[in-house]
């Protein structure tokens, strides 16, 4: 897949990739597009073209579930985290491993309470999420990403995400007028980005500041 | 309650649990939760850019004490 990102240094743009697509530095290849460097009264501008070698996030895969239980120590703990976490907000709820996959642990929560452990538009589950992955990182496991996910709330955001990718791209080359979309997490980005990137008339781009950026899908005619 | 919500996830997330400690300021239409943890540990409770603080915070917010009255989270040096 190919991306392109800019910032005032390469650096910058680099750093604005990896956080977008949700990947380590080493995980892509970065190629120059344009660089100029910047003085005390004009700020820098550095265009790059990222290429990802290809793993494609496939909902299907997610569905071989495997056994629940935790099977090491790493699981057993950073499930009896997330399980405290939410226990000390005051909400019962039980916890199990959702998936595993290479580099991955998914983990679910079931409660009664799970409307307000998702929070709106998923802000609690990622706030959950952040802690888990960051204790996760202090048992050793920098390499392995956590997914907290209650209700199947993140595969139907991600189906609905396709959708408003898809709808947005017909508007957007029907209208020829850009669309910014609402605020969203850099998952939930790279889902619109990666959605719309085979189209070749419909370009999609990040803008704003901080984790919740917003993306802004225009038109850029017949390739 | 939200005092033992911090003090479990902070202790969980330094190098040196034992000097993690947890004050409870109560106020009229808020509870102020001030953390502290040892010097070296600051920027685990941060997180770059303020990550980790956020975080606790929404899910203090989200906790089922908040809903009487809203709880603060101060981190102090």
């Amino acid at each position: 897949m190919v991306y392109e990102f800019e910032g005032r240094s390469e650096k910058e743009a680099i750093d604005a990739a990896a956080e977008e697509l949700d990947l380590e530095r080493d995980g892509f290849d970065v190629e120059i597009l344009e660089s100029q460097v910047g003085s005390i009264f004009k700020k820098g501008k550095v265009r790059i073209r990222v290429h990802t070698r290809d793993v494609a996030p496939s909902v299907a895969r997610r569905e071989v579930a495997g056994n629940p239980l935790p099977e090491d120590d790493f699981e057993a703990k950073v499930l009896e985290f997330t399980k405290r976490m939410i226990e000390g907000m005051g909400y019962t709820c039980e916890v199990a491993v959702l998936f595993r996959e290479e580099k991955k642990l998914g983990i679910r929560i079931d409660s009664e309470h799970a409307s307000i452990i998702i929070g709106k538009k998923g802000k609690n589950l990622d706030a959950l999420q952040v802690l888990a992955n960051v204790y996760s990182g202090r048992l050793g496991r920098e390499d392995t990403r956590v997914i907290l996910d209650s209700e199947n709330y993140r595969i139907r955001r991600e189906e609905a995400l396709v959708r408003l990718a898809y709808e947005t791209g017909e508007q957007v080359r029907r209208t020829r007028q850009s669309v910014l979309l609402e605020p969203m997490n850099p998952f939930e980005r790279r889902i619109i980005h990666t959605t719309l990137n085979d189209i070749v008339d419909i370009e999609t781009k990040s803008e704003g500041e901080g984790l919740y950026k917003q993306v802004r899908v225009t038109f850029r005619g017949k390739a | 309650m939200e005092r033992d919500l911090v003090e479990y996830i902070a202790k969980s997330l330094v190098d040196d649990p034992a000097s993690v400690s947890v004050a409870v300021v109560e106020g009229d239409k808020s509870t102020i939760l001030e953390l502290r943890v040892a010097a070296e540990d600051i920027g685990k409770v941060i997180g770059k850019h303020g990550r980790i603080a956020k975080a606790m915070r929404t899910i203090l917010s989200a906790s089922s004490g908040a809903s009487d009255k809203r709880v603060v989270l101060e981190i102090l040096d």
